[in-house]
């Protein structure tokens, strides 16, 4: 139940815990993940002259720390570290311990008491997820004991919660329901239902995307820790006592959080299930196709769940690297969004120049021709957040081989000094999980928590367990944890540069500190001041970590993107920014993916051709004079670069709708009509990969990160291109409330479930509970 | 049954339909020939026979309207001559009128195989909605957009 | 024999008619909602402000807990907002979240938790009457039936007047003192009948009668003088070793 100190009370639990988990975690993690942890411990360690190995795979065989303590689980001896709870223990041990209330991720609630198992010489079974390890405990997980211990648990569970299995959602992936077979009693000596019946609990009402039978809700209080702990969201709690406890907000109000579906995954039974997912299909019913997201800049890992060509519902997978396991509420919903205002045909204007239905041999060769028409020099091609790499490097080589040089994408980046020419100004560089190791964040013109919603879940992470101090420059916006702000506009950002602002100091003792600068701020008429002076301060914060002995490769700066493949598309070369189409006013415009309508019809030449291809129809679609459906990501095989600069793959889970094709074919299509030698040289997939891996390798090795570096030459470069002034307007936040966070892409504009969630944002800030 | 019965009977049905042109007509057209008293005419021209020395099932039949010609169908007889085609009744509407209730829909007959032929829709969503340009969008929301959804324009519910 | 047979007889006059089940007693549950509902007497609008006075002593209360401690004082400080207010309404939980810089729905899972926590409007006199098994067999159901009968009123309810409200509460803790009610802060203790009559009567009259117990004890004492511990106490090394 609650405790008076509440969730400062937890953060120090937590902390300890924390040390626990990391422990556990490095062995069960993936090996990614592990390898950072062994360099983090090597560098760490080397400073201090003792090199204690890192802990891999189950105990026995790994050398032991010296620290570490034998416990025997089932007469199986494992050695763990102290403060171990018996329940890691025991996962070592490759035995799982039936759990609810236990989750790796939240703190420990102790609350259902499914994980009671026997210990030796203990009078009473004790609750295995909150007992930490003593040397030479010895556990039974499958005594008598423990087996009567676990049926009377479920017997007490089962008495207050609903048979309605039928009609529940979570039927065939609920936790109760397994746990009921492996471990429950085969008979119930609940007999009461003739007299006072089953427990009755109100539903809630927490927003249009979960939603709550609350009399199926066994107490594990998981989505409570959820929302104190990951989203910062304190809108989940208990009230009432006893028999008549219940989960829920005590007032009418939304779960305002823009990762509130995660609790649908932590719901152990179906009291919070997906309102769009309701009643359509059971689990095993879907087809599974693991994929990656396009939502923000991160590539959160995600599995496509379909059926008869539909899809139905979109599951976070766990990535260490990324998104833990958790995605955002706009990545999970926002699939109806790919069945709705989508291009299924092309199209092609009329003499009346009115957009046509027309086949793809004609929209093909009515697009030729006017290509044809065109030299290469007056051509030019703008490609959006969404695009994937196959696709893009299929339009570069169609458009060079055609002569044009022009390729731009939406999203501006400051050109002046290195621009986008050092790989290392625009990436991520410490990767998100340097997160967990940084000590101090500076956030820079970003509302980190609508554009890389997982990433600031790791931000407060951090900030609960690792005491990670941050700060904030740019328009103030609430971000879940307390940050230190500093100002709003870039003088504040120069002064640091400079050393000559009262936080310098503190920046500068910073041991590991980080520098986040978010895309948005450099779309801004002060962006390339910004960039500017973060790749300064960032050069002499790691100049002051080398002085003072640090040798670890900590890259400080950092850039934030919001769009899925920026990254990208500046390693295929393309240009970032539409300054250079609006100078040259083209005859021809292909747009490929192209919907933020940042080049508009007076930026082109009178007469100006302007070829749309993309999946949905939008601002692009709306200008276009020839219209190519292609696919969304559920519907390519294609590669994303996200903003740490890790390229990871999507599969099909869905064929595109009607006559629409995969981008890369598209293009090699065209490219059989269009003038001269323009004929593509790849006709599968893996020969586009094949061409992929020629001209930018490191996209083709999926799933790692590729390094930059060049730090000290692109702030040599900053130097010698003599620091840009600055307006010193406020650095604004592009998405500033959680209503602006649910629609920012062509597919989340076309989703319901998106406008439904903007409507309740709004309408939750307008009540007397406000959000 | 002799044979002189018989030849009679053939007399009898070439007399009724008219003479050996017109009988061989609808000895074409129905492909019988039988004589019989004739109870009555529906609405539509079509004439009700009856003649109990047929065996049962065969001793009421129907001449339809020669306007049909061979495009007749069990359909087109109305409701109140069914029942007596079929031996619900033995009383034909000449005898018994049909009580005329206003709820009561004017007599259809069966139009499959036709133009005005019946489809089956769907009123479910289609599963993708396709993006219109603007031209070609014929209502703001797309609840009032039959586009949005499989019904045939031509055939709506409640549409004769 | 005689009195067996009286027995057997008694046996078969008065037989036992109710067959009880082991476990058919119903739960008896609070008449509380643990949800909120919004009404014109209770809902975020309704203003509440802590007086200056209150102001003070939740700074003093804050003194006693360290930093980053400050939501430990929820408890104290509901209680200061419902000793102002008379009752708990959801804007004074609001006002202590915001003074204790806590989340809303922190200071909701306290308020409803705690019974004593009205989060309904109460009577100037909140009159308990305790029915756990020492009070109910001493009477405490007599005694709820009277206070019933004075005030015009079922448990659970409020006079119309709003002077007094009247619940059934689990053991208050003066057992030895049974049957007791408790009206705000005081406890009338060793309640007879007419006990219960005066009390009312001058609560009504805007009197507050002398709380404690009501047959002359002046605590918890036997009623009719000590039947232990008469002598004069023994003095120090009493029962020693003679050797010690």
């Amino acid at each position: 139940m609650f405790h008076p100190g509440g969730v400062h009370g937890a953060r120090h639990i937590a902390q300890s815990l924390h040390h626990v988990k990391n422990a556990i975690r490095g062995t069960c993690s993936s090996k990614l993940l592990m390898q950072q942890k062994a360099a983090a411990a090597v560098a760490v360690e080397s400073k201090k002259g003792t090199v204690t190995p890192p802990p891999t795979g189950p105990a026995p065989t790994a050398p032991a720390a010296p620290n570490s303590v034998e416990v025997y689980i089932d007469d199986k001896m494992v050695m763990v570290e102290p403060g171990t709870t018996v329940l890691q223990a025991a996962a070592l041990a490759g035995v799982e311990i039936p759990r609810f209330c236990y989750h790796d991720r939240l703190s420990i609630a102790g609350n259902c008491r499914m994980c009671l198992v026997e210990v030796e010489k203990s009078v009473k079974p004790v609750a295995s997820c909150a007992m930490p390890v003593m040397k030479g405990m010895r556990v039974k997980t499958n005594s008598p004991m423990t087996r009567k211990a676990r049926e009377g648990v479920m017997e007490f569970l089962l008495m207050n919660h609903p048979l309605d299995c039928p009609i529940c959602d979570q039927g065939g992936e609920c936790d109760l329901q397994d746990q009921s077979m492996m471990f429950g009693s085969d008979r119930s000596r609940f007999t009461d239902i003739k007299f006072d019946g089953k427990r009755a609990v109100e539903d809630k009402n927490i927003g249009p995307l979960i939603k709550t039978i609350m009399n199926r809700c066994i107490h594990c209080t998981r989505c409570i820790r959820f929302g104190s702990e990951v989203a910062g969201v304190d809108d989940l709690g208990t009230t009432g006592r006893g028999n008549e406890m219940q989960v829920g907000t005590y007032v009418e109000k939304l779960f305002a959080s823009e990762l509130s579906g995660n609790v649908i995954d932590l719901c152990p039974v179906g009291a919070l299930t997906s309102k769009p997912y309701a009643f359509t299909y059971r689990p095993w019913e879907l087809r599974k196709h693991e994929s990656v997201d396009v939502m923000d800049g991160l590539g959160s890992a995600i599995l496509v769940n379909s059926r008869g060509g539909e899809i139905i519902r979109i599951l976070p997978r766990v990535h260490e690297g990324i998104n833990e396991e958790w995605i955002s509420d706009k990545t999970r919903f926002v699939y109806d969004g790919l069945k709705r205002q989508r291009l299924t045909q092309p199209m092609l204007k009329n003499s009346q120049g009115l957009l046509e239905p027309v086949d793809w041999e004609d929209a093909l060769s009515g697009i030729a021709a006017r290509i044809n028409r065109v030299p290469g020099q007056e051509m030019a091609a703008l490609v959006g957040g969404l695009c994937d790499v196959e696709a893009l490097t299929a339009l570069k080589d169609l458009m060079n081989r055609l002569g044009c040089e022009t390729l731009c994408t939406e999203e501006s980046f400051p050109m002046n000094a290195a621009g986008t020419d050092l790989r290392s100004n625009y990436l991520l560089n410490t990767k998100i999980t340097g997160v967990e190791e940084a000590d101090l964040v500076l956030l820079i013109g970003t509302n980190i928590r609508f554009e890389a919603p997982v990433l600031n879940a790791r931000i407060r992470k951090a900030y609960l367990h690792n005491n990670l101090r941050i700060a904030s420059i740019g328009e103030r916006v609430d971000l879940r944890y307390e940050t230190d702000f500093l100002g709003d506009s870039v003088h504040v950002l120069a002064q640091l540069a400079d050393g000559d602002h009262k936080y310098s100091e503190i920046l500068s003792k910073a041991k590991k500190p980080m520098i986040i600068v978010g895309s948005s701020s450099l779309q801004h008429g002060d962006g390339t001041a910004v960039l500017a002076n973060a790749i300064v301060l960032a050069d002499s914060l790691r100049s002051k970590m080398s002085s003072n002995g640090d040798e670890s490769d900590w890259k400080v700066l950092n850039v934030l993107h919001r769009h899925a493949n920026q990254v990208g598309a500046l390693d295929l070369g393309y240009k970032a920014g539409p300054s250079a189409i609006k100078q040259m006013q083209p005859k021809v415009l292909f747009m490929m993916g192209a919907d933020d309508g940042v080049v508009q019809r007076r930026d082109l030449a009178g007469d100006a051709f302007v070829i749309y291809q993309g999946h949905h129809g939008d601002k692009g679609a709306e200008m276009a004079d020839a219209v190519l459906p292609g696919a969304a990501y559920t519907e390519k095989y294609a590669t994303y670069v996200n903003t740490e600069g890790r390229a990871q793959r999507g599969n099909v889970a869905v064929t595109p709708p009607g006559m629409a094709r995969e981008d890369w074919k598209i293009l090699r299509a065209l490219s059989e009509f269009v003038r001269g030698s323009s004929v593509l040289p790849y006709d599968s997939l893996d020969e586009v990969r094949k061409r992929l891996a020629e001209i930018a390798p490191h996209l083709t090795r999926y799933g790692q990160v590729e390094d930059a570096n060049y730090f000290r030459q692109s702030k040599d470069l900053v130097w010698n291109a003599a620091r840009p002034g600055h307006s010193g307007q406020t650095l604004p936040a592009q998405q500033r409330e959680l209503e602006d966070f649910y629609m920012t892409n062509t597919i989340s504009r076309a989703s319901r479930t998106m406008a439904k969630c903007v409507t309740a944002a709004r309408h939750q800030k307008s009540t007397r509970y406000g959000l | 049954m002799s044979l002189i019965q018989k030849t009679l009977n053939l007399f009898r049905a070439i007399k009724q339909n008219g003479g050996i042109l017109s009988s061989l007509k609808t000895l074409y057209v129905t492909d019988d020939l039988k004589w019989g008293t004739h109870v009555g005419t529906d609405k539509y021209g079509n004439k009700y026979y009856e003649n109990n020395y047929y065996f049962l099932s065969r001793n009421r039949w129907v001449i339809y309207n020669p306007d049909f010609h061979l495009d007749y169908d069990g359909s087109q007889i109305p409701p109140e001559w069914h029942m007596w085609m079929h031996y619900t009744t033995d009383k034909p509407p000449t005898v018994k009128p049909p009580v005329n209730y206003k709820w009561m829909v004017p007599h259809q007959e069966n139009k499959s195989g036709s133009s005005e032929m019946y489809y089956p829709y769907s009123t479910t969503r289609t599963k993708i909605e396709s993006w219109q340009p603007a031209h070609l969008r014929t209502a703001d929301t797309e609840e009032q957009n039959p586009k949005l959804f499989n019904i045939p324009q031509n055939n709506r519910i409640g549409v004769q | 024999m005689l009195p067996s047979i009286v027995r057997a007889a008694t046996r078969y006059v008065s037989p036992s008619t109710v067959s009880r089940g082991i476990a058919s007693s119903t739960p008896v549950l609070s008449s509380h909602l643990f949800v909120h509902r919004d009404t014109d007497y209770n809902n975020p609008d309704v203003p509440f402000e802590f007086s200056p006075d209150n102001m003070k002593r939740i700074e003093a209360i804050l003194a006693q807990f360290p930093d980053g401690h400050k939501r430990a004082g929820v408890i104290p400080i509901l209680d200061l907002a419902q000793r102002q207010h008379g009752w708990l309404p959801i804007s004074a939980m609001h006002k202590v979240a915001e003074v204790l810089d806590m989340p809303r729905m922190r200071v909701y899972e306290v308020a409803t938790f705690y019974t004593m926590f009205n989060r309904q409007p109460t009577g100037k006199y909140h009159v308990q009457v305790c029915t756990t098994t020492p009070c109910m067999l001493c009477g405490a159901e007599a005694v709820r039936e009277r206070l019933k009968e004075k005030l015009g009123i079922d448990k659970g309810q409020t006079t119309k007047d709003g002077m007094f409200t009247l619940s059934e509460v689990e053991c208050l803790g003066a057992c030895v003192n049974a049957p007791m009610i408790q009206v705000n802060d005081d406890f009338y203790e060793d309640l007879s009948l007419k006990d219960v009559d005066d009390i009312i009567d001058n609560l009504r009259a805007g009197k507050r009668p002398t709380p404690g117990p009501r047959n002359g004890r002046t605590c918890s004492e036997p009623i009719a003088g000590l039947t232990s511990l008469t002598e004069e106490p023994k003095g120090p090394g009493f029962g020693l070793q003679a050797g010690l």
